[in-house]
């Protein structure tokens, strides 16, 4: 018998599904060779009955890497994907409530960026620790990184002559997620040697071992294969319906089980694009505001338990009051999206591994859930198991990594609520509940109180966020960290002359960069150079 | 475009006409009061074999547009030109970017048979350092007509139009083959004085080596070629211009 693993056979055509077709064939599809002579082949089954989510999406920075492996143009990408740079997020009202008395042992802390930038010299100097001694002036992340200032002036992260994928200030993207599917396929298909079935999926055939054997189909029969990724979506059609692997439901801790969304069109087209995510927290949830280049995605995640859908709507359309006429905001069309939060206890179960939401889903505060794709698929690619046999060992190599990497986003997801200081409803105190958080961070936050997150609090290879986006969280928004009862002479001179160094940075980066929307543009129309 | 380089539209560019400017003269001496303290100018594929003899030729990328373009460089540093000496410019040379100052081409809209057409036509810096009623080159005749020096300029501004459209297909072919890779030039004067020079692109010589014969031949039948071996050549001219700056310090 011939265990060898030959055909992969993807199961969704949302983002989740050309991302993961697209990294693993641009890893091991010689498309120089002829179809029949390929060692792997990779099979796209999309159903054309489901619709894929498609809201506009945030990505990490990881994903120019990803694009760039698969030999896409970022112009190109930019033009068809309806896409802007990110450079991070910006977080609003979340340490306080608009009108909360601040007291002077909680200076405040009304807005904060997180950045894509790493505070300087990250891994030589823990700048969290000489920043304390001067936060009365200058905000954690001024004083660490050169990024927020350029955020503040609607900067773009690089110039027309910076060669694609490279910039002057780390960013991600703003994108189209449906657009970004349909541009995915193109390439995948055309360029990769990913193969495209459009079907649906009827039925699910086992061997005696319980792996799928092949899935059939309406139309072209049954879809026989060696490795069964699941990208359906919500439906977890494989890992969930047919292995019926347990979700463990995250909502005692992440409340957020609803959104509205909306799309809000431009003042003109010389209105300005923000190149960062804006979260602005509201009584029992938050509104995110993301720019496209034509137009900004605009939604408000809540709780169902806090919030009843209509008054969700009213805070969302008083949003939109700040951008828009009182007929606009009032007639802007809404789309309303219900998700229970949470994911499955295992990934990847016999010969199926499920990537994006059939893995697991929770709100998109930090927009993580591309990054995840990208880093299963990346996993799923580079340790791609030769043979049935050894499947298993990967299968519980991938289950560990991401049932940490779930726990790691549950933590620092949560740490936004649990360290918020807002009293105006139930929502942000039941947040603040010991019951509510979990163990893990418990744990964080009560040594953290004492000591700076560096390093040793989050293992960096394997870490989805840094300890460097704990610091920007839990000083952005105004935590008490001891200072050091001792920090070296030697070391509080190089601190300070990284913060001024920082400024200057800034200062420079800021006559040279253009603005985000003058970028953009200049992008669609002379595209950035190769090198 | 790099184009824009010579056909930028500024307030004090205007079309040059017999009327108006009848009694201007251009000044053809050389040296910074005139503008020439440039440490780069723009070049293009027809005049590299000139332009090879005494400078380096370099490409770079427009700042507006990302663009490459090629250019000759004058010296190490902003300002400084390393062939101005005594109103004079020390070489047999003069890129042409240089040359036609104060000259530009600009384009008018034209109606030709009911067609809107676009026409090149000769524009002038009138605020231009080398703009003078005094002194230099008349432009025109006294009972009219124009001058040889009048009609030189018109024939080198229609060689630079048509030599940087054919720029653009020769950095579309260098870019198609890979043949471009960025450089760092670290230069040390004799007085231990250092310049890093960074921006700057030149030809990738180990890419052009393993170059098939049929893109070679590709790069061959549009004269191609020649001119990037006339840019590798061009290498060697930055030994003088190191000569010349460590003259300029010792002397």
């Amino acid at each position: 018998m011939n265990n060898d693993i030959n055909r992969i056979i993807i199961i969704g055509g949302g983002a989740s599904g050309w991302l993961t077709a697209g990294i693993i064939a641009a890893e091991h599809i010689n498309t120089k060779l002829p179809a029949a002579e390929r060692a792997i082949e990779v099979i796209l089954i999309e159903s054309p009955q489901v619709p894929t989510i498609g809201v506009g999406e945030g990505t990490w920075p990881s994903m120019r890497g990803t694009l760039k492996k698969m030999g896409i143009s970022e112009t190109e990408f930019i033009i068809e994907c309806d896409a802007s740079f990110k450079q991070g997020s910006r977080f609003s009202q979340w340490s306080h409530a608009p009108q909360q008395t601040i007291s002077l042992e909680q200076p405040s802390c009304d807005s904060y960026y997180h950045p894509f930038s790493l505070p300087s010299q990250f891994n030589e100097i823990n700048l969290a620790a000489h920043w304390q001694a001067h936060k009365q002036h200058v905000s954690f992340t001024n004083a660490v990184s050169f990024q927020g200032r350029l955020c503040d002036q609607g900067s773009a992260p690089k110039q027309i002559i910076t060669a694609e994928y490279e910039c002057n200030a780390n960013y991600g993207y703003h994108l189209d997620a449906g657009k970004f599917a349909q541009f995915l396929q193109r390439h995948c298909t055309q360029k990769l040697g990913v193969q495209h079935i459009i079907d649906h999926v009827e039925h699910i055939s086992s061997d005696d071992h319980g792996d799928i054997a092949s899935v059939t189909t309406k139309v072209n029969g049954s879809v026989a294969g060696d490795l069964f990724i699941d990208c359906s979506g919500f439906k977890s059609l494989l890992l969930g319906e047919h292995y019926q692997v347990p979700f463990i439901e995250q909502k005692s801790v992440l409340f957020n089980d609803s959104a509205l969304a909306v799309q809000v069109p431009y003042d003109n087209e010389h209105s300005p694009i923000a190149s960062y995510t804006h979260s602005t927290a509201q009584s029992s949830g938050w509104i995110w505001d993301i720019g496209l280049q034509s137009r900004r995605g605009v939604g408000h995640v809540y709780s169902s338990a806090h919030i009843s859908d209509d008054n969700a709507e009213n805070e969302l359309r008083s949003y939109l009051l700040k951008s828009m006429t009182k007929a606009q905001a009032e007639s802007a069309s809404l789309r309303k999206i219900a998700f229970n939060p949470g994911h499955r206890a295992c990934f990847w179960t016999h010969n199926c591994v499920a990537v994006g939401i059939a893995a697991g889903f929770i709100e998109p505060l930090e927009a993580s859930a591309l990054a995840l794709i990208e880093q299963s698929a990346k996993m799923i690619s580079e340790q791609l198991p030769r043979n049935r046999q050894v499947m298993d060992i990967i299968a519980k190599r991938f289950n560990a990594k991401f049932q940490q990497r779930w726990r790691q986003i549950i933590d620092f997801l949560k740490l936004h609520y649990a360290i918020s200081h807002r009293d105006d409803s139930d929502y942000w105190r039941d947040n603040r509940d010991n019951s509510s958080i979990p163990e893990s961070l418990k744990e964080q936050l009560m040594l953290w109180q004492h000591q700076q997150p560096y390093s040793y609090d989050i293992n960096q290879t394997e870490a989805l966020f840094p300890a460097a986006s704990f610091q920007y969280v839990l000083f952005g928004m105004g935590f008490n960290s001891a200072v050091p009862k001792y920090l070296s002479q030697g070391e509080q001179d190089q601190a300070l002359a990284l913060f001024q160094q920082n400024s200057q940075r800034s200062q420079q980066l800021l006559k040279v960069l253009p603005s985000n929307r003058a970028l953009l543009d200049k992008v669609k129309q002379f595209g950035f150079p190769q090198i | 475009m790099a184009t824009q380089a010579v056909t930028q539209e500024q307030n004090n560019n205007v079309m040059l006409n017999s009327v108006e400017h009848k009694d201007l003269k251009v000044i053809t001496d050389h040296g910074a009061q005139y503008g020439d303290n440039v440490w780069y100018a723009l070049t293009f594929p027809v005049e590299f074999r000139s332009v090879q003899a005494h400078y380096p030729i370099f490409f770079q990328k427009d700042p507006q547009t990302g663009r490459f373009f090629s250019v000759a460089l004058f010296g190490f540093k902003d300002r400084e030109n390393l062939f101005l000496d005594k109103g004079q410019w020390q070489a047999s040379y003069i890129p042409l970017a240089i040359k036609r100052q104060p000259f530009l081409i600009g384009s008018q809209k034209i109606i030709e048979d009911g067609v809107q057409k676009v026409q090149q036509v000769l524009h002038i810096d009138i605020s231009h350092p080398r703009i003078s009623t005094q002194q230099g080159e008349p432009l025109f005749l006294e009972f009219g007509g124009n001058t040889s020096f009048l009609d030189t300029a018109a024939d080198m501004l229609d060689v630079i139009h048509h030599g940087l459209e054919d720029s653009e297909h020769f950095i579309d072919a260098l870019l198609k083959f890979e043949l471009l890779e960025s450089f760092t030039l670290d230069v040390e004067l004799n007085n231990g004085n250092k310049h890093q020079m960074i921006g700057f692109y030149t030809i990738n010589e180990d890419k052009l080596k393993t170059l098939a014969s049929a893109s070679l031949a590709e790069l061959h039948d549009k004269g191609y070629l020649q001119a990037i071996y006339m840019a590798i050549a061009s290498q060697a001219n930055i030994r003088t211009l190191l000569n010349k700056k460590n003259n300029r310090l010792e002397g």
